[in-house]
């Protein structure tokens, strides 16, 4: 579904990401790992079209040019930026009706607002309420529902848990993983590394820019090695 | 309704234009300093048309905020680049320069002014001001305003959600310098006599302040500001040379109580469901 050859990101003098080659198949759930500035959320900006880059991004046969955040959202790839870019001064009802923004099938779209209110129980108590007065884990809910109503084949996820208390976490990251029974393909950036690995299905290990290690959860969760140099004992 | 009272209201609608240009263009989270120079150049050119032209007003007002708009789009094409208080330094730099083309225009009159426009009534200038406030406040119900929220609170989250930021911001210039425009076309008809300096960074700041002090999250908050900023003055005229300090003071309380200023969403919400219990 997604492919990357040669991938490299400059931050002006600084080089944030060096010649990262990268595979997504359709219905994986495939996570980047690493510590601060290994350059994750980097490669997620440029899949979805924030940053400019060199070397090649093809979604779904198509090679994807930089700065076309909006054009890549139309083609399927959704980012949920870290941080979670809620709309603040916007109920939660009209953060999520921006989510429909790029679909023309108005009716259906609205229909499934009305579905992610029901999916969401805390976001339809608070329809009415101001976004900016959710709490952290509410608000992902609410990044992420706003995400999945533009319909993405290909959901990019920048640290979701960052901030989140540990059972929020727990709880995010199991509806992560039902989104593979979705048949939604989705790239997680992450450094929780230990509770990443259980819910995906490969991973790919960043170290200053570049991919040193890449492969099945099973492979990488087993691994005392990396476990000790990348992920950290306790993580 | 004496002349003194029916030329501070027509003084408070055009301040309402002014206030409102200011207020579409902060809504998608820009602000601009430099509206006076809209305003001078709906003024200038609204006023050329009138009098030498012959064109009729309503006419010639519609071309000046025409002429002001894509002139504000081209202004707003290289102000993209820059944010927060560099933009504003940007738009007062534009305002000094088209206030300073004005007064080396010696066709227009230059720093002597232009004159012969035909006065208009307060009605008139109503008509404008509240016809361009009703249609804020539909603008306001619409997508589009939804769109221009959405600029102001996170721009990326903006461009991911589809949004084209940069039409959305380049537009609302646009159309601030439109309504600006139609507030100098008015001003220069009322007062029959213009010259540069009544376009510069003073009139631009008056503008903002209505919008911060009526509120800068609702269109009505602007008429408010805009009433309060002409009217309060001439109340306090008891006091003689105190009214502008007690007016200052009034301005800092005002502020200190309620940072979004007087009107904001939350207070029409309670104000409208009063209203319908009653």
């Amino acid at each position: 579904m997604l492919t990357i050859k040669g991938l490299e990101v400059r931050y002006g003098a600084i080089t944030a990401v060096r010649g990262v080659d990268l595979e997504i198949r359709k219905g994986e759930i495939v996570a980047l790992l690493g510590a601060n500035g290994a350059g994750k959320s980097t490669i997620a900006r440029s899949i979805a079209g924030l940053l400019p880059f060199q070397g090649e991004i093809a979604f779904e046969g198509e090679r994807l040019t930089p700065g076309t955040a909006e054009k890549n959202l139309r083609r399927g790839i959704a980012l949920v930026p870290e941080g979670r870019g809620i709309l603040a001064r916007m109920t939660v009802h009209e953060n999520l009706l921006m989510g429909i923004y790029t679909r023309s099938d108005k009716s259906a779209a609205m229909a499934d607002v009305d579905k992610m209110l029901e999916r969401f129980p805390i976001l339809g108590k608070r329809r009415d309420g101001l976004a900016s007065l959710l709490s952290g884990g509410e608000q992902q809910m609410l990044a992420i529902g706003r995400a999945l109503l533009s319909k993405p084949k290909l959901l990019l996820l920048d640290e979701p848990s960052l901030g989140l208390a540990p059972l929020m976490t727990a709880s995010l990251f199991s509806m992560i993983a039902q989104f593979r029974d979705e048949g939604l393909t989705v790239l997680l950036v992450e450094q929780k590394a230990r509770q990443t690995l259980k819910i995906v299905d490969r991973a790919y290990l960043l170290e200053t820019g570049r991919v040193v290690t890449s492969g099945s959860a099973e492979a990488l969760i087993n691994d005392p090695t990396l476990s000790e140099a990348f992920l950290g004992g306790t993580h | 309704m004496s002349t003194y009272y029916a030329s501070l209201l027509a003084e408070s609608g055009i301040l309402l234009l002014g206030a409102l240009s200011v207020y579409i263009i902060l809504a998608t989270g820009q602000l601009s300093l430099g509206n006076g120079a809209f305003m001078g150049i709906g003024a200038y050119l609204s006023s050329y048309l009138t009098v030498a032209l012959n064109v009729p007003l309503t006419l010639a007002l519609v071309i000046a905020a025409i002429a002001a708009g894509i002139i504000g789009a081209i202004v707003a094409f290289p102000a993209l680049r820059l944010k927060g208080i560099y933009l504003a330094m940007a738009t007062v730099g534009f305002g000094e320069m088209v206030r300073s083309f004005f007064l080396n225009f010696d066709a227009m009159g230059g720093s002597g002014g232009y004159r012969g426009m035909q006065h208009i009534s307060v009605g008139y200038v109503w008509l404008w001001a509240g016809g361009i406030l009703i249609a804020v406040m539909l603008l306001e119900r619409s997508r589009v305003w939804l769109e221009m929220q959405a600029v102001h609170d996170d721009e990326t989250a903006a461009g991911l959600i589809g949004l084209n930021t940069t039409v959305t911001k380049i537009g609302a210039f646009g159309a601030g310098a439109a309504v600006a425009a139609i507030s100098g076309g008015l001003f220069a008809h009322h007062n029959v006599y213009i010259e540069p300096a009544n376009f510069g960074f003073d009139r631009s700041i008056e503008f903002v302040l209505a919008v911060i002090l009526g509120g800068s999250t609702v269109g009505p908050g602007s008429l408010v500001g805009s009433l309060l900023l002409v009217f309060l003055p001439e109340f306090l005229r008891p006091i003689a040379d105190w009214r502008l300090a007690a007016f200052g003071t009034l301005l800092i309380l005002v502020l200190l109580v309620r940072r979004q200023g007087i009107l904001d969403r939350s207070l029409i919400r309670t104000l409208t469901f009063r209203r319908a219990a009653a």
